[in-house]
């Protein structure tokens, strides 16, 4: 692009690139915080205000040694694995096998959309899906965390444009060979657009690894099966009256901060290893509803 | 080509019903059951006794809903909240865009893009006790706002109209400034280089070509997400006000969602009146994205792509 630099244009371009430094520091700070100050001393930590740019006090490690000897903790790493890989593999299932379905052209093809939009349009709420999984017997279980998580109408439908952008010639000779349905969408049809799975993939795993929600409705009661975002949120909350005990252990005020940092900096680190997908998958979604 | 017979298709394609099955078996238990669930807003709801069980009281649950005190204010502050979800909400990630796309060196535009996309993949759960954190007493942005003057205190607690609500769409913006901007960069990437070039030899600033090139270019695309998130609006962040608000400030942050959770899920619970609100909740939600519906039917920025 042509671009005159005249004072004028110097001046801008000043401008712009402060403006996004700023996002970009508003972005990162909060995290950077709670990072350096897990990694704080907890007791020069207390009478420190505002920010936490750079430990305070003597660097430790304390606040995770005690985070991962709290059995809590782990239980709610163990949950939140188990609830990552139940419900992106359910969906994964789900929205290929539907997909695939949806992308034929078969007698019920329409039913089988329609079906699928109603879902989109209608919801039942809260309550009455509480009560439906209470009568199945399914509260209190960890299926129902993958139940109500695992897929959307939504996926499935990108699902089917997924198996629908693969070339109309490469089925046809397939299925003039003889090659049935099975055959037909693991071996010919899901190798040559799996990449457009990998969206549903992305965005299921990160739902599922954030979400508390579900999981506070349906196993609220039964701490052995909590994710470890319920986790956090009790630590946190439970954790601002440490001082209130007698001869308070310090290391106690870091637990907050290592806790969180605990369960997302995996997630940041993992994911502008994905951001060309993600990005994909944006611009594709959106054009899709 | 001749139309199949239902005993040929059935034949062809027996299999793919089978792939239907689970599909629609899922979709019956997860979303079609709990659509007919929604009769119990107009039971008298016992979870003992379930749903065959309570006895039908007509609209007695939506009376002694719009009646109440508590709906009057969910309603206020659901509308408030979308209205500036919808407004700064939306526009935040629009002005992001229009400066990273123009920002001059590559390397340190995509490190910026990426720290701002990080926000998104924070839980909620964390995104809310930060909030938590910085706002209290002592927090950083207690501090920040007290350097110009502001009272210390906990912001959180202070149930003036519009903190809260400030908070809470500062929160969203937060979150989804960075992620958000990611189709009106895609649009602007591929404006066509030859209008701006044109434009630049006929003299037009840069300020200019922002408005006169790269806006009208992109307005399609930012009608067609106005449209989409009208949509999704009434469904979008209010679970993290379940996480941050108390009862103080139930006067400026309950709003339909958090009064059907808590009307669920709360220390005194009213089945049937939940499933009346969030009933509403569910009528105002199918008529927006009808709206969207048919608005972004009309729009036809896809063909840009």
């Amino acid at each position: 692009m042509v671009e005159k630099t005249g004072p004028a244009g110097y001046a801008a371009d000043v401008i712009i690139t402060v403006f996004v430094f700023v996002a970009a520091f508003i972005c990162i700070i909060p995290i950077w915080h709670v990072l350096m100050s897990s990694i704080s001393d907890g007791f020069s930590l207390l009478s420190h205000k505002g920010l936490t740019i750079l430990p305070v006090g003597k660097i430790t490690l304390n606040g995770y040694k005690m985070i991962f000897s709290d059995s809590n903790v782990i239980t709610g790493y163990l949950n939140t694995i188990f609830y990552v890989v139940a419900t992106v593999g359910c969906g994964f299932l789900l929205n290929v096998v539907g997909g695939y379905a949806l992308s034929r052209d078969t007698k019920l093809t329409k039913f089988f959309s329609f079906f699928l939009l109603i879902t989109m349009l209608f919801n039942g709420g809260l309550i009455p899906a509480y009560m439906i999984f209470d009568m199945l017997h399914l509260t209190g279980s960890r299926w129902a965390i993958v139940l109500t998580e695992a897929t959307m109408a939504v996926n499935i439908l990108i699902g089917a444009a997924a198996f629908r952008s693969v070339p109309k010639e490469t089925v046809e000779s397939a299925t003039i060979d003889g090659c049935g349905h099975t055959r037909l969408m693991l071996q010919i049809m899901f190798p040559q657009c799996k990449s457009l799975f990998m969206i549903t993939v992305l965005n299921s795993f990160v739902g599922s690894w954030n979400s508390w929600l579900t999981a506070s409705i349906y196993v609220a009661g039964d701490r052995s099966k909590w994710p470890i975002q319920l986790i956090i949120n009790e630590l946190v909350s439970a954790n601002r009256n440490f001082l209130e005990t007698q001869n308070p252990n310090y290391d106690r005020n870091l637990i907050q901060y290592a806790v969180i940092i605990a369960a997302t900096l995996p997630i940041i680190v993992a994911f502008p290893f994905f951001q060309k997908q993600l990005e994909a998958g944006v611009i594709r979604g959106a054009v899709k509803e | 080509m001749r139309k199949m017979t239902w005993r040929e298709d059935w034949m062809r394609n027996k299999i793919v019903y089978f792939m239907m099955l689970p599909i629609i078996i899922y979709f019956i238990v997860t979303k079609y059951l709990p659509m007919f669930g929604i009769a119990m807003a107009f039971q008298n709801f016992n979870v003992v006794r379930g749903f065959f069980g309570s006895k039908f009281i007509g609209f007695e649950n939506f009376e002694v809903l719009f009646t109440g005190d508590a709906f009057p204010t969910a309603i206020r502050n659901t509308a408030v909240m979308i209205l500036m979800n919808l407004s700064i909400g939306f526009i935040a990630p629009i002005i992001f865009a229009l400066l990273i796309t123009s920002m001059r060196g590559k390397v340190a535009k995509r490190i910026c893009q990426t720290i701002c996309y990080t926000p998104n993949f924070v839980a909620a759960v964390v995104v809310a006790n930060i909030v938590i954190m910085f706002l209290a007493n002592d927090g950083a942005v207690t501090e920040l706002l007290a350097i110009f003057g502001l009272k210390r205190q906990n912001w959180l607690a202070n149930d003036n109209p519009p903190v809260f609500w400030l908070i809470n769409t500062l929160m969203g913006v937060w979150q989804g400034f960075g992620f958000g901007s990611i189709m009106y960069v895609a649009a602007i990437h591929n404006i066509n280089g030859d209008l701006h070039e044109a434009a630049a030899m006929d003299g037009a600033s840069r300020w200019q070509r922002v408005w006169r090139i790269t806006l009208p270019n992109i307005l399609p695309i930012v009608l067609m997400m106005f449209t989409i998130q009208i949509g999704f609006s009434i469904n979008m962040g209010f679970d993290k006000i379940l996480l941050i608000y108390m009862p103080q400030t139930y006067s400026v942050a309950d709003n339909l969602y958090t009064y059907t959770y808590r009307m669920a899920f709360g220390a005194s619970t009213d089945y049937g009146l939940g499933a009346a609100s969030g009933l509403f909740q569910s009528v105002i939600s199918t008529i927006l994205l009808l709206t969207s519906q048919k608005l972004s039917a009309k729009n036809n920025a896809i063909k840009l792509f």
